[in-house]
């Protein structure tokens, strides 16, 4: 039971970082209709700028982490104008190909920068955790369920409560429509490219204590996360959040219970039982279904 | 001056011409109703006017001034709103959101405003205010054209373009419709309405034009349009309808 518990306290911490990736996978394919498959390098591209900014800068952490997320927002802001921007007018393939070549293009440019060594970020407490009863409560994971519920109640309020916010729902949900009511339709997919890929800088940003800092992690990650929206039910903001925890639950348990080193195996079984069974996932396509 | 004038504007789709020169003006305070049958060109005159289709030749002016090549966005700003055939409300947001949205057209308006603003909507159209709160995919297809039209007055627009309001619905709901168009009508506002529907479509207008595979073949006041015989079989159905009635 103990053991239980700390698994779950574990599972529920990294399965948090797929759930803010996958915030980004499905803020963005609500506005743009297609799965941006360079979400995973802005985990990537963040984790570096924090390991440049403390490591090779000496700078403070959390004057690291606020421009680190400057930094991001810029990244969103150039990748929407290069990547998508120029196709928006065509079918989702060429923008899907765009965001994958995009993705390969800042993988490897981050290599050719920096070179292939894993570089290792602190944590943000000085304390590694503590004990709460049986569990060992890793101070690193509580900062990620701490900052994912408080990005999920910030994101549901933005999105529920302000105009700014329905004019993003309106935009995703018809863009003629939208443009028609005066709503600047390019301004807010821009909105969304620089608030998806902050999001995800801050996933990488607060995982990258746990893995370490590689060219890698953003496919790791996106992979999982990526898995994570397809179970919730793409499209769907609850459905990328319950996705998330429940894969990064999942596999915590099977590699405990099962195997370890078939601990990412996990994660696709359950993709794949999904893909059979409940194709469109826990919560996807409520709207389409009246039709 | 008037307050909109196309000047023999052609709109094409690739390789089909689906408007092929079309010329109309409306003025100010005037209900003017664009007829024809499916695939006349209608909807694409309006989508033209709206800016969401790029004559490829012709002139669109809006108080006299062209409007050609401006973004939908920037149009609606000047004042021309559009009902969309379809009525495309959208689904995830609630009735009064919807309703709100309409003004985003207007700059500096507090929110508070603006959901008082849709709040009085309701009175203009009472039947939809017990779905304030609803999601825009509950409602019925009558429902939701009246949430579409609240929508497009939200714009405070100087002319109103309605595509089809009578579409797929009931004939009790049409007559309602027509009654909100009939009110619009006399607040003043300026509406270029295109229906299929000729009947409707000539009973709250001032003018009307009959549009025909792309090309005007013929415009006039109602009363000129229903005494035109071969009009009436051709276009507007007058014999099937009178047989019916």
């Amino acid at each position: 039971m103990d053991l239980a518990l700390q698994l779950l306290f574990t599972g529920i911490g990294i399965g948090s970082v797929y759930a803010l990736v996958a915030l980004g996978f499905v803020l963005i394919f609500r506005a743009t209709n297609v799965v941006n498959f360079a979400q995973g390098e802005f985990s990537m591209l963040a984790a570096f700028m924090m390991v440049v900014f403390t490591l090779k800068l000496g700078l403070p952490y959390w004057l690291a982490f606020i421009m680190a997320l400057v930094g991001m927002a810029a990244v969103g802001a150039v990748f929407n104008l290069a990547v998508y921007y120029p196709l928006r007018h065509r079918t989702y393939l060429p923008v899907i190909i765009s965001t994958i070549g995009a993705s390969i293009f800042l993988a490897n440019g981050m290599l050719a920068l920096h070179g292939p060594e894993p570089e290792v970020l602190e944590g943000w407490f000085e304390t590694p955790g503590f004990l709460v009863g049986p569990v060992y409560v890793d101070s690193q994971y509580l900062l990620i369920i701490g900052v994912t519920a408080i990005l999920v109640v910030l994101q549901y309020w933005f999105f529920e409560h302000t105009l700014l916010g329905k004019k993003l729902q309106a935009t995703s949900q018809d863009k003629e429509m939208a443009a028609l009511l005066g709503i600047p339709v390019a301004a807010m997919i821009m909105v969304t490219f620089v608030y998806s890929a902050v999001i995800g800088g801050i996933a990488g940003i607060l995982v990258a204590p746990v893995l370490f800092v590689s060219i890698g992690m953003g496919a790791a990650i996106a992979l999982k996360a990526f898995a994570a929206t397809i179970i919730g039910g793409f499209g769907d903001v609850t459905g990328a959040i319950i996705g998330g925890l429940a894969l990064g639950v999942i596999e915590t348990f099977g590699a405990a219970y099962i195997s370890v080193p078939y601990k990412d195996g996990f994660a696709f079984l359950v993709l794949i039982a999904f893909l059979i069974f409940r194709p469109r996932g826990i919560f996807g396509e409520r709207v389409a279904e009246k039709a | 001056m008037s307050l909109l004038e196309l000047k023999s504007i052609v709109v094409r789709y690739g390789e089909i011409e689906a408007v092929e020169g079309i010329s109309l003006i409306v003025d100010e305070g005037e209900v003017v109703t664009l007829l024809g049958s499916n695939g006349a060109g209608k909807s694409t005159t309006l989508r033209a006017i709206s800016g969401l289709e790029k004559p490829i030749s012709g002139d669109i002016l809006f108080e006299g001034q062209s409007i050609v090549g401006l973004k939908p966005e920037e149009i609606v700003r000047r004042g021309i709103a559009q009902v969309p055939e379809g009525r495309r409300i959208f689904p995830g947001l609630s009735v009064r959101e919807n309703i709100m949205l309409g003004a985003s057209n207007r700059k500096g308006l507090k929110t508070s405003a603006i959901r008082r603003e849709a709040d009085e909507m309701f009175d203009l159209f009472p039947d939809i205010r017990r779905f304030a709160d609803a999601l825009g995919w509950t409602l019925s297809g009558g429902q939701q054209q009246m949430v579409a039209v609240a929508r497009g007055l939200m714009a405070k627009p100087r002319i109103l373009l309605l595509d089809e309001p009578s579409l797929g619905l009931a004939p009790v709901i049409v007559q309602a419709v027509f009654a909100i168009i009939a009110e619009i009508r006399r607040r003043g506002t300026t509406v270029l309405l295109v229906e299929q529907n000729a009947r409707m479509g000539l009973s709250v207008a001032d003018r009307g034009y009959v549009l025909e595979t792309g090309k005007l073949v013929l415009s006039g006041t109602p009363t000129q349009l229903w005494s035109n015989e071969e009009i009436r079989a051709a276009y507007l159905g007058g014999r099937t309808a009178a047989a019916h009635a």
